[in-house]
């Protein structure tokens, strides 16, 4: 069967930002597709046995997010086997910062063996949907009839230097939502280096 | 038994009363004449426990390295910008040309390599770096990004004075930051926790003999009323801008924001005690940042109206070597004489009401107007020497600082200045007037502008509380020189050539026309990104371009005569 492959255009913007509410926790979201460090288009609708997405925030340079790799890839190699797989994406200004171009993305994910898709969010079209500020910011969204809703927003763990000591907000939300729970915790700070988003 | 007992207990309450408190963090230095700064977004352990803080930091995770110049020497500035988003590094109180500044105007974008230098004209003291980012000044420093600069000259090394970094001339960043519940900075006028150096409850052991501390007000509004907590009397020894003629001997020195003040404290035979270096902030009036006790809103705090601990001294042994008098005279300055002022400039100090912008009535503001880069206030010419005349209309004071000059204060509200504050500055705190109908107090200072004119480049004035000057209280000044200013002629682009082309190493420019120069000259990509900012090189040289991946750039050159710009292509192979 042909998948409906949802590539992001100008119109749809308009569909997504209907969509949007002020409060981030049970917002919904559509679909959407973005370009993959393999070149190949990513889409939330081409995971037909996704319960629900974990979605990162993440770029190239920020050293705070850095301190991530290894525990994503963890999250996703844990997580995507009950279909509830790992979505990085980089919304960060590509124009005006070099470090975060497409090809130092596809090192980066090369260099850290991601395991889960690194994704261009080229035109910072997702990072606004999201209304996400920083790198590494986390989202968890839930399958709910047709569109995603956002169950947990904030960092992923309350220690990035030291996994050890830290509380895995993420994996915490995942297990609830996982068992038809609630989220406890839906909602914690994110920092880490600004997202400066392009005036249109 | 007893006597034993009454030891682990003396012994376990001074381990406690230690607990308490985290060893003061010294910054790195760097010396010579070509510095590196990499200016980047990083983290660091501030408080104890928990998640680390997003910081910005210059080389280190936190602040930057003090940098040791001498008086007389050329120095050169790689300035690495390695943050997504632009700034600027200004070198507050150096006298330098405008378009090496830093300010507002001397942007460096992401990923880019300033490269200002300059002949090192200050007196010896302490000065410091820090960004001035039109609006973004406020966030930029809450991050941490900063520096101090520590000028020597050959006045000063010739004085009995101690001078052995990180042991007895001790350097002070006073700031204060509020944190959010997962250890975050809040980008807020003030904070609930002290920070000196950028450790929180800060302890450190000095040797039993004089000790000098180089204090910066590096806070984003707060001033701070240092005095110690045995009331001892300490020795002022500087002004922002130099030595002071004599110590000036002091229980109390308020420090506003963006003043630089040294002192001299004798700790001779106090070995084994211990002492706190606080700010008594409670004696502050209501005008004064930091005097405030607001029990709500954007300015409530919990330092407002308190005294509190800056640094807990512990006394240990004394060094080889020790200073432990302090010398009784220190240089002799030459002030400037008011009689030979070319000028009076008259400024105002004045809440927002009324006047148009996105600003509400609260804010405040210069010269009745909210600052813009594209205006320039005053043109001044060189060699003027001049003097600035500062009323101050509102409840509030508020700590001015101008750039390009050191200026010394010739009267507030007509008295001269304390003996502490007759020197050098290049911030001077006008008061607020007292209460509502209170009368407009006045500040006087006088300077000379008898270097650097430019006409392209401004330098600022503005109230140092990082939020106010982000809000607008701020302008600019350009210096001028008629001798050598282009007017109603035609202005021809540079012509130059550029060689070998392509190169691997440097790149070389010869300008056609006898004895000209270049004013700027930036590099770009290929893609357009500005790889290379350059003011006014020397390019005999070249330029070193060894660095750069191979592809194609653009060189865009100013001349210094006509400030007309011409770009040429050249192939890194």
């Amino acid at each position: 069967m042909k998948s409906k492959l949802l590539i992001f255009y100008p119109f749809m913007l308009i569909a997504f930002a209907l969509f949007s509410f002020k409060s981030s926790i049970q917002k919904m979201v559509l679909d959407f597709s973005l370009k993959n460090v393999n070149d190949k288009i990513v889409s939330t609708s081409s995971y037909k046995n996704a319960k629900g997405f974990i979605i990162v925030f993440t770029c190239n340079h920020c050293p705070f997010a850095k301190l991530y790799s290894k525990r994503l890839n963890d999250l996703n190699a844990k997580y995507s086997k009950l279909n509830v797989p790992l979505l990085a994406i980089n919304s960060m200004d590509s124009l005006v910062y070099e470090e975060e171009t497409f090809e130092l993305m596809k090192q980066k994910a090369k260099k850290d063996k991601f395991n889960f898709p690194y994704l261009q969010d080229a035109n910072q079209t997702i990072g606004k949907l999201f209304g996400a500020e920083h790198t590494p910011t986390a989202y968890v969204i839930w399958k709910e009839k047709n569109h995603w809703t956002i169950k947990y927003v904030g960092s992923i763990d309350d220690n990035g230097e030291h996994p050890e000591k830290a509380t895995p907000f993420i994996s915490n939300a995942v297990d609830e939502l996982l068992q038809n729970k609630n989220v406890t915790e839906s909602e914690t700070e994110s920092f880490g280096c600004r997202i400066f988003y392009r005036k249109n | 038994m007893k006597k034993i007992l009454i030891a682990i207990l003396i012994i376990v309450s001074v381990i406690n009363a230690q607990a308490q408190y985290n060893n003061l963090w010294i910054p790195d230095t760097l010396s010579g004449t070509t510095f590196n700064l990499n200016i980047k977004d990083t983290f660091r352990q501030i408080v104890s426990t928990g998640q680390q803080t997003i910081t910005g930091g210059i080389n280190g995770n936190f602040w930057g390295p003090t940098l040791f110049i001498n008086k007389g020497d050329v120095v050169h500035m790689n300035v690495k910008n390695n943050l997504n988003d632009t700034t600027t590094l200004h070198w507050h109180g150096m006298h330098l040309p405008a378009v090496m500044d830093g300010g507002p105007h001397q942007t460096i974008p992401p990923g880019t390599t300033w490269q200002p230098y300059w002949t090192v004209n200050n007196n010896a003291a302490t000065y410091w770096y820090h960004p001035h980012l039109h609006e973004m000044t406020e966030e930029q420093i809450t991050k941490g990004i900063g520096g101090l600069i520590i000028v020597r000259d050959v006045v000063e090394s010739a004085l009995p004075l101690p001078r052995k970094y990180g042991v007895d001339d001790i350097p002070l960043v006073l700031t204060d930051r509020d944190f959010s519940s997962a250890n975050q900075f809040q980008v807020v006028p003030y904070g609930d926790s002290m920070l000196t150096n950028g450790t929180l409850r800060a302890q450190y052991s000095v040797p039993a003999q004089v000790i000098r501390f180089r204090i910066l007000n590096g806070a984003i509004e707060r001033s701070y009323n240092i005095g110690f907590s045995d009331s001892r009397s300490f020795s002022v020894i500087t002004s922002d801008g130099g030595l002071l003629n004599a110590p000036v001997a002091v229980t109390k020195y308020l420090l506003h924001a963006g003043e630089r003040v040294e002192i001299l404290v004798n700790c001779t035979g106090q070995n084994g005690t211990s002492v706190d270096l606080k700010a008594y902030n409670s004696l502050l009036a209501g005008s004064v940042a930091g005097g405030e006790n607001f029990p709500n809103g954007p300015f409530a705090n919990f330092l407002g109206k308190k005294d509190f601990n800056l640094l807990h001294l512990n006394i240990g042994a004394q060094t080889a070597n020790p200073i432990t008098n302090f010398p009784t005279s220190l240089i002799t300055n030459v002030l400037l004489n008011s009689a030979n002022a070319n000028v009076t400039r008259k400024l105002t100090m004045t809440d927002s009401a009324g006047v148009p912008g996105i600003l509400g009535p609260n804010a405040f503001i210069l010269n009745h107007k909210l600052f813009s880069l594209n205006v320039n206030d005053y043109s001044v010419p060189l060699n003027n020497t001049e003097i600035w005349e500062i009323t101050n209309t509102t409840a509030f004071g508020h700590p001015f600082h101008i750039h390009d000059v050191e200026f010394n204060i010739l009267d507030v509200n007509g008295v001269a200045p304390v003996p502490a504050q007759a020197g050098w500055k290049d911030v001077v705190f006008v008061p607020g007037k007292v209460g509502p109908n209170g009368t407009p107090q006045v500040v006087r200072f006088i300077a000379k502008f008898d270097d650097f004119a430019d006409s392209l480049h401004p330098f600022m004035f503005h109230c140092h509380i990082s939020l106010h000057e982000d809000e607008g209280m701020m302008g600019q000044f350009v210096v001028t020189d008629k001798t050598t200013g282009i007017r109603n002629i035609e202005k021809n682009n540079p012509l130059f050539s550029i060689y070998p082309n392509p190169t691997s190493a440097k790149i070389f420019v010869k300008m056609d026309e006898k004895n000209a120069s270049a004013y700027y000259v930036k590099i770009l990509n290929a893609l357009g990104r500005t790889i290379l900012m350059l003011p006014r090189p020397d390019l005999s040289q070249g330029i070193d371009i060894s660095s750069f991946p191979k592809g194609i750039y653009h060189l865009i050159l100013t001349d210094e005569k006509y400030k007309q710009t011409t770009s040429k292509t050249f192939v890194v192979e």
